[in-house]
């Protein structure tokens, strides 16, 4: 199916607000318990197409598109629209402030193997809460930032708008503090105890079968700059005792996110120099201090949702419309700094030797966890390393056979079997032991179940970085397989319907499954992520072949001689079909001049139309000269 | 509630619409129709009252202002009009007065007797009535000085008044509404100068695109580089009207190109749409319109 982001959001649009708007008050409502997490993605399945999609924009009510508005239809009239999203979020923050304090809990996404998740841990702050929050809380920002209230006798909205930015912006500080403090370096070295995470980092990077000692030196050699980095920035707060371990020749290391705030991370003492109505706190919040559980090893899927969210903070975006605070300035250029670093050891890794360890699928985590998801994880990674150029076609290439034989075997591209064991990727999704938990009750787990649609992401967002058709042509083969995946995946019966998931026809041919009622907030989120990365990709120019415009540079000098020559023969008043045929011609030619370079196959059907029409006037002339 | 009909050009189916919009608000609410157009009185053509088809003979709104007549006659649409679709069978809830202006009436000139008579007027009619809709003429009229002189007397504070100006969805119609509204000698410099509170003068200001092509049906006489450019060219007409405070948020509502009306102005009813010679989505136009006209939260802040 084609991919078309417009109207695939918009009937988003109109099934969210269906499940979600009844009797004039949102409801928070979905498949998991209501979380920190998943009311976010409810809210964001709105407001992130709406914010990056300039023809989705809800901020303008007079500048609304048509459809939009008659989607929106159940929140009002356009006007009121804004005002229903800004009463939203005022209840989303109500829901998620306790004492002054965010709360960023995963309640219904967490769950164990035995027991039942302590309160305290469903209370436990996630790095994929923080990245989400990021996401949210920019994306309310701007819109606040471009919406104007109605100016009316005894204005209120004004004053609840100050607010809500205000809230909005301690939200924002306090998930940008978690995301620092889930950061993790990790040192292998020689010891016993790291004897098992060492030997599963050294098989995976080692697919070319050298000896340890060189895979060390080779992978030391490749790493230094972050090695160093790591040992010298002391923005990083990185520990003495660290220090040593990295520098000994034989240490290994790795880098990225925790599941959560790492256990034993320093507490970030910012000075609270933000006024309480500007987005400060009055005092400094419980997040810069708040003990840490997660064990100190980076996760690949954290990883990349902290990327991700940081990326929004990134954005040109979040820059132009100049959302930040100084102190969350501050705090996004320790982000940045931490981003560079992980992108680059992850992008590192996956190409290390060749074949790439990324080739060797399923991707083995050093504890030695082997999924596709993994693979996915660190594909993930390195085409955001792409964006940065950093990474060429040929680098792509080879990560688009990497998506493709995932796809296959995340049964996206093949068919399910019977008892198939990789439909558990996707139900109940890859399983996550959060490592350091189990300090506060039976150990937690995480499901990510998003597989499919975060592939369909990353075939998008690449597909725009492709500068090869063949590549680019793969990538959106896949990316329309994948959506039609997601379409099959789709909620149809209850209010939900048109949202997801409900994978019973396509990942379970061979039970008797009931069919979904309640809308996974997760995974509709994740269409809806993807289908902006569409819009995205859809923006950029056509590639431009080198060959097509040779051969259309050929094709009009051709025509544009012929219609020289008709003309000198013309007779300079003839007003007959003729002219008309001839000025039809020209103006042919010299459109597709105009075109020439920017859209050269254009051109080059324009120069062959002109061709045609000229050829039709010289076989008649020449019929006529055979003589009387 | 008091409703003045304003438009900068003639043609824009200001009196048309009016007129469909009583009528639709008739089914619910007593309403009093006033013709002001003095210059050219044609509300009674519309409402199909032979009587009155181009104003009475005399004691119309004319004599009122001008000779001093107390009472001006008033006409019940629903008994006078020669429609047989609209008479005596159909049971209403509300009433529908038509007060015509007179044949060969011709504008006059603004005093402050008469300005005060108009409020006099208004205020009566607005006890009587649940909405009265007053026609003004085209442009900066005397009817719609008057309106505006009247509207802003201490006395009739606590009236609620709603301003609707028609415009067509064109370029030039666009320019001209802004210009009413917002231009030298408009509706808010007039309103400021008769005393009104120009910031509150605003917030009653809703504007009326009439005969507005609906674009995105199949219309198979058109081709698609038509279409397209069609498209564009409205996009481009939105973004003007944004421009000029012409905006969604300050529309009350939209008309659709009705063929019959271009041919006769007349009420379009479900009859017609029965018999299929007008189209369904008029009426749903006109219907909105009166709907929206009396609801509150349409008219709260711009």
């Amino acid at each position: 199916m084609r991919i078309q982001p417009r109207r695939q959001i918009l009937d988003i649009w109109r099934s969210v607000v269906r499940s979600s708007f009844r009797d004039g008050t949102w409801e928070w409502r979905g498949r998991e318990e209501s979380n920190s997490i998943s009311d976010a993605e409810q809210l964001l399945c709105l407001l992130y197409p709406a914010t990056e999609i300039e023809e989705l924009a809800l901020d303008r009510p007079d500048e609304m598109a048509e459809d939009v508005t008659k989607t929106l239809e159940k929140l009002g009239e356009p006007k009121m629209i804004p005002q229903r999203i800004i009463e939203i979020l005022e209840d989303y923050l109500r829901r998620y402030t306790t004492d002054g304090e965010p709360d960023f809990g995963g309640k219904g996404y967490l769950s164990a193997e035995s027991g039942e998740p302590t309160d305290e841990q469903l209370r436990l702050g996630l790095v994929a809460s923080y990245s989400l929050s990021v996401s949210l809380c920019l994306a309310a920002l701007g819109f606040l930032k471009v919406y104007k209230p109605p100016q009316k006798r005894g204005d209120k909205w004004g004053d609840r708008i100050k607010k809500l930015q205000a809230e909005l912006n301690r939200r924002l500080t306090a998930s940008m503090v978690g995301l620092l403090r889930s950061f993790a370096v990790n040192p292998i070295d020689t010891g016993v105890d790291d004897a098992e995470v060492r030997a599963a980092m050294l098989a995976m990077v080692n697919q070319s079968n050298e000896s340890h000692r060189v895979v060390v030196a080779k992978l030391r050699e490749r790493l230094a700059r972050q090695r160093t980095r790591l040992m010298e920035d002391a923005t990083l707060s990185v520990s003495d005792e660290m220090v040593d371990k990295l520098d000994e020749d034989t240490t290994l290391f790795e880098i990225g996110w925790a599941w959560g705030i790492v256990n034993g991370a320093t507490a970030v003492n910012f000075v609270a120099d933000v006024e309480p109505a500007k987005g400060g706190f009055e005092r400094e919040p419980e997040i810069c201090s708040t003990p840490g559980f997660a064990a100190a090893r980076p996760y690949l899927f954290t990883t990349v949702l902290a990327l991700d969210g940081i990326n929004d903070i990134r954005s040109t975006r979040t820059q132009e419309l100049d959302l930040l605070n100084e102190e969350q300035r501050r705090l996004s250029d320790a982000l940045a700094l931490r981003y560079e670093l992980t992108q680059r050891y992850w992008s590192i890794i996956a190409r290390f030797s060749d074949p790439w360890p990324l080739e060797d699928i399923p991707w083995r985590t050093s504890d030695g966890e082997e999924s596709d998801y993994y693979s996915l994880m660190v594909s993930a990674v390195l085409v955001q390393d792409l964006e940065g150029r950093r990474a060429d076609d040929d680098d792509l290439d080879r990560a688009v056979t990497v998506f493709e034989s995932l796809a296959q075997r995340g049964r996206i591209t093949r068919r399910v079997t019977k008892d198939d064991a990789s439909v558990a990727l996707h139900v109940p999704g890859q399983r996550m032991r959060l490592e350091g938990s189990a300090k506060l009750g039976p150990e937690l787990l995480w499901h990510a179940s998003d597989f499919a649609p975060l592939l369909l992401k990353r075939c998008l967002q690449a597909a725009a970085l492709s500068t090869r058709r063949g590549s680019r042509d793969r990538l959106m083969d896949l990316a329309e397989t994948t959506m039609d995946h997601m379409i099959t995946r789709r909620i149809e019966v209850s209010e939900a319907s048109g949202l997801w998931d409900d994978p019973g026809e396509i990942l379970f041919p061979y039970d008797t499954r009931p069919a979904e009622k309640l809308p996974s907030w997760y995974m509709t989120e994740r269409v809806v992520e993807a289908l902006v990365t569409a819009s995205r990709t859809f923006r950029k120019e056509p590639l431009r072949s080198t060959a097509i415009r040779a051969r259309a540079e050929e094709v009009l000098h051709e025509a544009d001689q012929l219609l020289n020559q008709l003309l000198l023969t013309s007779d300079s008043d003839d007003t007959s079909a003729r002219s008309v045929q001839l000025t039809e011609i020209e103006r042919k030619i010299s459109r597709a001049n105009e075109i020439l370079i920017d859209r050269p196959a254009t051109a080059n059907a324009l120069g062959q139309s002109a061709l045609r029409g000229l050829d039709e006037l010289a076989v008649a002339q020449d019929n006529a000269s055979r003589g009387v | 509630m008091l409703v003045f009909a304003a438009s900068d050009k003639g043609g824009t189916g200001r009196s048309v619409t009016s007129c469909n919009v009583a009528f639709h608000l008739a089914q619910r609410h007593d309403v009093a129709y006033l013709d002001f157009d003095f210059g050219s009185p044609t509300a009674g053509a519309i409402f199909d009252i032979t009587r009155a088809e181009r104003g009475i003979e005399q004691e119309g709104m004319h004599s009122y202002f001008t000779d001093g007549l107390a009472d001006p006659r008033r006409l019940d649409v629903w008994t006078s009009t020669s429609r047989p679709d609209l008479r005596g069978a159909n049971i209403r809830a509300g009433r529908l007065t038509f007060f015509p202006g007179e044949i060969g009436g011709a504008e006059f000139g603004m005093t402050d007797e008469r300005v005060d008579r108009c409020a006099e007027l208004l205020t009566q009619l607005d006890h009587e009535y649940e909405v009265v809709l007053v026609d003004l003429s085209a442009g900066r009229s005397t009817a719609l000085h008057m309106a505006l002189a009247a509207t802003a007397l201490s006395k009739m504070r606590s009236v609620t008044c709603r301003w609707l100006v028609f415009h067509r969805w064109t370029r030039q119609h666009i320019v001209a509404a802004h210009g009413l509204v917002y231009g030298k000698h408009g509706i808010l410099e007039v309103g400021k100068i008769s005393g009104h509170d120009q910031k509150d003068l605003q917030e009653d200001i809703r504007f009326v695109r009439v005969a507005v092509p609906l674009l995105k049906e199949h219309n198979p006489a058109q081709s698609a580089p038509q279409a397209t450019w069609l498209l564009a060219y409205d996009d481009e007409l939105r973004k003007l009207a944004v421009d000029r405070r012409l905006g969604q948020s300050r529309v009350l509502g939209t008309t659709p190109v009705e063929p019959i009306l271009q041919y006769r102005e007349q009420l379009i009813t479900e009859s017609d749409v029965a018999a299929k010679i007008a189209n369904a989505t008029t009426i749903k136009g006109f219907r909105s319109l009166a709907d929206r006209l009396v609801d509150d939260e349409v008219w709260e802040g711009a």
